[in-house]
């Protein structure tokens, strides 16, 4: 009895002192959240079919895009198949390079950055030594007789079969410029030891997907209803270089550039290009966990198809460069587009740093070179909207590097055009 | 050649009586939809292939032409005649023509609108007078209401 009564006290002891207890608990949290809001925020219905739960669904989506990691980001971004239009970085079409200054958004300077022409003028004023990207002499001589080698190995040391029909570029060129790849990087890597820890790749896969403009369904039972215009390429460098630190930009992100980016109006259908629908792809070439994961330069290699030599017989001269152009508008956007998105930006959240790659577009006797700056990848309707950045591409004329072969010699081997390769592979990120 | 037809041989130093031209026929049509200022849209027949296009236009017209892209259109055949049998709308081929040398084309307005009224006593001023009255006559009487004329006496 005696022991019921004493737990009968305890209990309302308890309960008393509890009462209190969560009485000033309440009194302070009361106080403290005064001016917070009581009940969640009202948001629209997550299942309506109104424009504002539509844009609460879509919001939630980007949200879940920007909070996860890249490899979650690669496939968010990549998961919405539909029908796209497939761009090829080397085509036929006419006025090539517009339409795809136009779907990157990229302006293009004729010449090199003033870093390169720089270095240039450094050299032949005779201060070879003091510029960083400019080898002495003793390596350049090593470099010429390496290319004049080179090239003989195709011409005159190798016996080679006659190539079957549209391979002679495959046959005669690839191997070439293989070895004059791997054997330049082979020599510069005491002079720029950022190659040492480069990967080269051979016919890498580069692939890259982005929406850009709208257009409006025009039947099906999606007629009437507005949808961004996709885009995907599929390239294949003959070979490219990726580092593990990133190249020093050529100009500041917010730099005004002087040239337009050709707006064109009308859809791509009439470019022609033509929509398929596959797996969206992005892709520099190696996987996200790699170390290399910047770019350096990507050597390509022009087709039998669009070599220049068929373009002059058809009498088209005059879209040689053209073309050249477009390839390297559409590869070096595609690569350094593609390097960015494995750096966690997409266009809802645009690059904080420009990126930078390089180009050589090469037929086995001329050369062309382009730089890229990749400045935005806003570029869908809703983000391109007064955002001022653009894509800066710079690029030369196609220049021949020799004239030609006579018996085993190499007849008229261009210095400049050599030197400026070298400085292509010269280049380097800046020290950390 | 489209079509097989023979004509005399032509031997060298034969005198040149006449220029054999094709016997295609060329449509130039306005596009349905809007195509860039140096596009130019033809129908064509369809033994006709791009480089004939091409040649034609050079050779005959001396038009720049940078690419030709043609395509075939289905027509329908679903309509019927009278007899309830299914009658085909022809099926034609469409070229695209691409100038070169930054020429452009714009197609011609071949009917334009005409602004202002016409002249007095004009023959247009009169047709359209005319127009005019016969519109009213046609126009059933306003004071029946829309009750048919049947009903009247």
């Amino acid at each position: 009895m005696a022991a019921w009564i004493g737990s009968s006290l305890v209990s309302t002891l308890k309960q008393r002192l509890g009462f209190t207890s969560c009485r000033v608990i309440h009194s302070e949290a009361l106080s403290s959240v005064k001016n917070e809001p009581v009940y969640p925020a009202v948001v629209p219905s997550w299942t309506a079919e109104s424009k504002s739960a539509k844009r609460r669904r879509l919001d939630e989506y980007f949200n879940k895009i920007r909070s996860s990691e890249v490899n979650d980001k690669l496939r968010l971004l990549t998961k919405n198949q539909r029908k796209k239009y497939v761009v090829h970085p080397q085509t036929f079409a006419i006025n090539a390079d517009r339409w795809y200054q136009h779907l990157t958004k990229t302006a293009y300077l004729p010449g090199l950055p003033e870093k390169f022409t720089a270095a240039a003028a450094g050299a032949t004023g005779q201060n070879a030594t003091t510029t960083p990207s400019v080898i002495d002499d003793q390596t350049f001589s090593e470099v010429r007789s390496l290319v004049c080698h080179t090239i003989l190995q195709e011409n005159f040391y190798l016996k080679k079969r006659k190539p079957f029909l549209d391979r002679s570029q495959e046959h005669f060129v690839a191997p070439f410029l293989s070895n004059l790849v791997s054997n330049i990087i082979r020599i510069l890597a005491k002079d720029n030891p950022i190659l040492l820890e480069s990967s080269l790749d051979f016919s890498p896969d580069v692939n890259f997907y982005w929406l850009r403009g709208e257009r409006i369904i025009p039947r099906g039972h999606r007629s009437g209803r507005v949808e961004p215009i996709r885009f995907q390429i599929d390239d294949k460098p003959h070979c490219q270089i990726r580092i593990p630190r990133q190249l020093p930009e050529f100009l500041p992100l917010e730099a005004n550039v002087s040239a337009e980016v050709p707006v064109i109006g009308y859809a791509p259908d009439l470019m022609p290009m033509f929509r398929k629908q596959y797996d969206n792809n992005i892709f520099i070439g190696s996987k996200v966990g790699d170390s290399c994961r910047y770019g350096h330069t990507q050597f390509h290699l022009v087709q039998d198809r669009y070599h220049r030599d068929r373009l002059i017989k058809a009498g088209h001269a005059e879209r040689i460069e053209e073309g050249l152009k477009a390839n390297a508008i559409a590869s070096l956007f595609a690569w350094t587009g593609a390097q960015a998105v494995y750096q966690g930006f997409w266009c809802m959240e645009d690059l904080t740093r420009p990126f930078v790659s390089q180009a050589v577009i090469t037929d086995g006797r001329y050369f062309s070179f382009f730089c890229y700056q990749l400045n935005t990848l806003a570029l869908t309707v809703q983000t391109d909207t007064g955002n001022p950045r653009r894509n800066v591409s710079w690029g030369t004329d196609s220049l021949p590097l020799y004239e030609g072969v006579s018996g085993d010699r190499v007849v008229g081997l261009d210095d400049g055009v050599l030197r400026l390769l070298l400085q292509f592979l010269l280049n380097r990120p800046q020290p950390t | 050649m489209s079509r097989r037809v023979l004509y005399p041989l032509y031997q060298f130093g034969n005198p040149q009586l006449r220029i054999f031209r094709p016997n295609f026929f060329l449509t130039l049509v306005r596009p349905g939809k809007e195509q860039p200022p140096d596009t130019v849209q033809f129908r064509i027949p369809m033994e006709m292939t791009k480089c004939d296009v091409k040649n034609y236009l050079e050779k005959i017209y001396s038009a720049p032409v940078a690419a030709v892209r043609t395509r075939i259109q289905y027509c329908t055949n679903k309509k019927r005649n009278h007899l309830n049998q299914r009658v085909k709308r022809p099926d034609y081929k469409a070229a695209y023509v691409q100038l070169a040398q930054q020429q452009t084309f714009q197609f011609p307005d071949i009917f334009p609108k005409k602004d202002g009224e016409p002249e007095e006593g004009s023959m247009e001023a009169i047709q359209e007078k005319f127009m005019k009255d016969e519109q009213q006559r046609q126009k059933p009487d306003p004071r029946r209401g829309g009750v048919p004329e049947w009903f009247g006496i």
